[in-house]
């Protein structure tokens, strides 16, 4: 199927067949304050995209675009080939897509087991994957290392752990397009090495997430592409060396060091 | 062109009055965050006070105009300041859940009080100001009464506008909602402002309700859910904009009257007296909601769901003991505990609803009512495809009433519930049953089952319940209950999980509708007759805080609840005589008790629990969310006493 975009105007058709997801020329407005800005990024199957940028640049805000749970006041956005625009956001979630939440969003009255477990029932219930949800939910809950606190209820837990629910529940509907928006923060320096392997791990399926982080140096490690937020706008996007080198991005980091090293 | 002009003036009056009604509410909402659903009722107070005041007969015969100025200038406001002390002032930061039920226990003990102040089979006028003198504009009849209610509201919406914008205490008033914290900082003291919004908010409602109730008549219930109907203004108004909110009183008021003047018969004029509340409704409908974004971690610890086997011995255990009460019992206390087993029915929808699902619905009764008129109507009212109609009724009027309000959360839902239940009573059951009639119910009759006597109907009560606990608590451990808990816990990640969340939604608002509708076959079978005040909306909002006080999300929380309003004339006797009103009680009991979101059942369990590892069993405790086990121990207990009372008499 060719995009349908391909009526409209040169500069919104997709520009990257290959991607898992691609976003065109996305703004949005709250109020006064325009929060992202004629942003268009594209992220690959099989590949770890960064999305970076200082506090308030934007990123949660086109996360929540990508997965519908935010209106943009304009521009597009592709699962796949397929335009998703209009879809709500499960119907596009249940093109492959899933997501971690910044300020968390786990099912607080159940046990870590139960939070996965739902996800894997969800998933069971849409998809056509016969694997039985409980043998699925064992399966994530050792593999985001969360077996230790599996009964225990997810809103006892410390914020680092919860964050791992997230991503254990994202995990649990075996998703193609994975997005993260600071899964590492709360996480002590091991855990994040083990988190970067999770991640590295993911891609060999085909996996392709697109990855929030204010750990520069996890990023660097796994991205291998990145793309840099400043005030809403993309300021600049390439390999981690080339985007490490870059001015306006130094600039930017510079401008915004205290918060960045929140 | 009289007509016209003088629907106009009485249409203008209603206006006013809804006016000073929104005013109130929006005072104490944009100072506070707190929606006072029992503002209705402390204009009814406040109207029955002034009688109270100045009535030559019944009361103490006081100057009319110095009781006026008593009542608007010292009692309400002081009446105003002890509720924001008592009630409104530990609220801070509050769920919506809990000014919810905090504010909807006080309107419950309002009208307790009324009723036990004011007897309300006694007649009582309230004059008109002037004593209904007034003067003629052309044909059109002005009454002085009528001048004053426009001209106090005028004036009172000049002033507080001023108030709002050019003074200190009236800025500090707007800003202590959104942050408290930072006006205390500024030096503006919020618990002042707050007084004094609360002491407004209290005249202005009393003024209201003085103004009101020549109009119409002096009758409590009457006079409370009249200024129900000024809600509506107050949403036009977003619960924010002043201006917003008299003008959308005034369409009200306009509205209402001309249809009652052009309308004469037929439809239109039939749904009258509706008009505020399908404003309100619409308005709801229209207002933007919150996002799908809710904050996590807000959930209260809900007690550990029983287990299958543990919840069919204890479903036995109650179905036993209640075989085995129901032996020694009389013809009327059989009846009284099988009104306990259908309003734990109705109040067991709400475990379902509100307490894993998370929507607050007060209109249980009204569906159970759609439910009684289904059985009634098909089939001579006696067979069981009349519960099968009475189920399937109210699941469609479930449905349809769920599909514009599943986005809906919160204070919002509440008040579209309240809403529908206020239309169904007004322009519903007053309709079908007609004014003083009503409508006869049959036990159905199944084959080789006994269910005509009152014994039997009792038992049928009884196994209908508990069949219906053990399925709700089977359909909680379920993969279905996790998602009804996730899509509570946070609609936002179950959307992008790839949970439709309406439909969800829809299904279990339609379910818990149907569980109303066959509670409403056994309700009618009780009495085997219903009338227009068996349903009323009054009563879907005592079902709400009794599930809240019993303790909303265990079986034996909802038993408990249900009985201990059903009980009500078996304990009684034993009880002070000021305390006796049902809504009184439900009222008292909703602002204690009802602040601890699990409940009773909720220290049940908790009780079970520690009992449990006291006694080295398994530490996980199996059964202790079901317990019937507690509601069987009380149920015995309180209908011994229910026999020795009757058999006393
Ligand atoms: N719902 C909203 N209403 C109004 N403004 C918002 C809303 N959500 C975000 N913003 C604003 O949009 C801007 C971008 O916010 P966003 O959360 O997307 O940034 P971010 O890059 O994720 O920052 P952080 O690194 O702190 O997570 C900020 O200025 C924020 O205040
Ligand atoms: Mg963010």
């Amino acid at each position: 199927m060719s995009a349908p975009a391909a009526e409209k105007t040169g500069s919104t058709v997709r520009r990257d067949p290959h991607a898992a997801l691609e976003i065109i020329d996305v703004s949005v407005k709250f109020g006064g304050i325009t929060a992202v800005s004629d942003v268009s990024l594209s992220a690959r199957r099989g590949q770890i995209t960064g999305l970076i940028g200082p506090n308030g640049a934007g990123k949660t805000t086109t996360f929540n675009v990508i997965t519908g749970l935010q209106e943009p006041t304009n521009g597009r956005v592709f699962i796949g080939e397929r335009e998703v625009s209009h879809l709500p956001p499960y119907r596009r979630s249940r093109l492959g897509m899933a997501r971690t939440f910044q300020r968390l969003e786990v099912f607080g009255s159940l046990s870590v087991y139960e939070n996965v477990l739902a996800a894997a029932e969800f998933h069971h219930s849409w998809s056509d994957d016969a694997t039985p949800p409980r043998l699925v939910a064992n399966e994530i809950v050792e593999r985001v290392g969360l077996s230790t606190v599996s009964e225990e209820r997810v809103d006892a837990l410390p914020t680092g752990i919860a964050r791992l629910v997230e991503l254990g529940r994202a995990l649990a509907t075996r998703p193609d397009l994975l997005l993260l928006d600071e899964v590492g923060s709360g996480l002590n320096h091991e855990e994040t090495a083990a988190l970067g392997d999770l991640m590295i791990e993911l891609t060999r399926d085909g996996t392709a997430i697109l990855l929030v982080e204010h750990d520069v140096e996890l990023v660097m490690r796994v991205c291998d592409r990145i793309f840099v937020l400043d005030f809403g706008r993309l300021i600049a996007n390439g390999t981690p060396e080339q985007i490490q080198k870059d001015p306006a991005v130094q600039a930017a980091y510079l401008g915004a060091d205290t918060e960045e090293q929140k | 062109m009289e007509i016209f002009l003088s629907y106009t003036v009485v249409g203008i009056v209603a206006g006013c009055v809804y006016a000073l009604i929104a005013t109130g509410l929006v005072v104490t909402y944009n100072t506070t965050g707190i929606f006072n659903f029992a503002h209705g009722a402390i204009a009814m107070v406040g109207a029955y006070t002034y009688w109270q005041f100045q009535d030559d007969f019944q009361g103490w015969g006081i100057n009319p105009v110095i009781s006026l100025i008593l009542v608007l200038f010292v009692l309400a406001p002081l009446f105003g300041l002890i509720v924001e002390r008592v009630l409104m002032r530990p609220l801070q930061g509050a769920s919506v859940d809990l000014t919810l039920v905090v504010t909807l226990g006080l309107l419950l003990f309002l009208v307790g009080v009324a009723q036990i102040a004011w007897d309300p089979n006694v007649t009582r006028n309230l004059p008109s100001f002037f004593n209904g003198a007034g003067f003629n504009i052309g044909y059109v009849q002005v009454s002085y009464h009528e001048v004053v209610a426009v001209v106090a509201t005028v004036a009172i919406a000049i002033s507080l506008r001023i108030l709002f914008n050019n003074t200190r205490t009236g800025i500090a008033m707007r800003a202590v909602v959104d942050n408290p914290d930072l006006l205390a900082m500024a030096g503006g003291r919020p618990v002042r402002v707050q007084q004094l919004a609360w002491a407004l908010s209290c005249s202005l409602a009393a003024l209201a309700g003085i103004l009101l109730a020549p109009i119409n008549r002096l009758d409590i219930l009457l006079l409370t859910l009249l200024v129900v109907d000024g809600y509506a203004a107050a949403i036009i108004g977003r619960l924010r904009n002043l201006p917003l909110a008299v003008g959308g009183a005034m369409a009200i008021g306009l509205g209402q009257n001309y249809l009652n003047g052009y309308a004469h018969s037929g439809f239109l004029n039939r749904i009258q007296f509706t008009i505020p509340m399908i404003v309100l409704f619409i308005m709801l409908i229209l207002l933007p909601q919150d996002r799908l974004k809710t904050a996590s971690f807000s959930g209260a610890v809900a007690p550990r769901v029983a287990g299958l086997k543990s919840s069919l011995i204890w479903g036995a255990v109650l179905i036993v003991g209640t075989y085995l009460v129901s032996l020694s019992l009389s013809d009327i206390n059989l009846r009284t505990g099988a009104s306990g087993f259908a309003l734990a029915l109705v109040l067991l929808s709400l475990l379902l609803l509100t307490g894993y699902g998370g929507m607050v619905s007060i209109c249980q009764m009204s569906m159970a009512g759609l439910g009684a008129i289904a059985m009634g109507h098909v089939a001579s009212g006696g067979s069981l495809l009349g519960v099968l109609a009475a189920i399937g009724l109210s699941g469609a009027v479930g449905a349809l009433l769920a599909l514009p309000t599943l986005k809906m959360r919160g204070l919002y839902l509440a008040l579209a519930t309240f809403a529908f239940a206020t239309v169904m009573d007004q322009a519903v059951f007053t309709q079908v049953f007609g004014t003083g009639g009503n409508l006869a119910i049959g036990r159905p009759h199944i084959p080789g089952i006994p269910t005509q006597s009152d014994q039997a109907w009792m038992m049928v009560c009884c196994i209908v319940f508990t069949a219906a606990a053990v399925a709700v608590l089977a359909v909680r451990r379920s993969s279905f209950g996790r998602k009804l808990v996730a899509v509570n816990d946070s609609p936002a990640a179950c959307a992008t999980l790839g949970v439709n969340v309406n439909y969800t939604k829809l299904i279990v608002f339609t379910s818990s509708a149907m569980m109303c509708g066959l509670a409403g076959v056994l309700i009618g079978g009780v009495t085997k007759q219903v009338d227009a005040l068996t349903f009323p909306a009054l009563l879907s909002l005592v079902a709400l805080l009794l599930a809240r006080v019993g303790g909303i999300n265990t079986a034996t929380g909802v038993l408990l609840g249900a009985f201990t309003f059903a009980l009500f004339p078996v304990f009684v006797p034993h009880l002070p005589h000021i305390l006796h009103n049902q809504f009184l009680l439900t009222g008292i009991a909703a602002v204690s008790v009802g602040r601890d979101p699990n409940g009773i059942g909720g220290r049940i369990a908790e009780g079970a629990a520690y009992l449990r590892k006291a006694f080295g069993m398994e530490a996980k405790p199996q059964f202790v969310a079901t317990g019937p086990v507690a509601g069987t121990a009380a149920a015995v207990f309180l209908e011994e006493e229910a026999n020795l009372v009757s058999a006393g008499r």
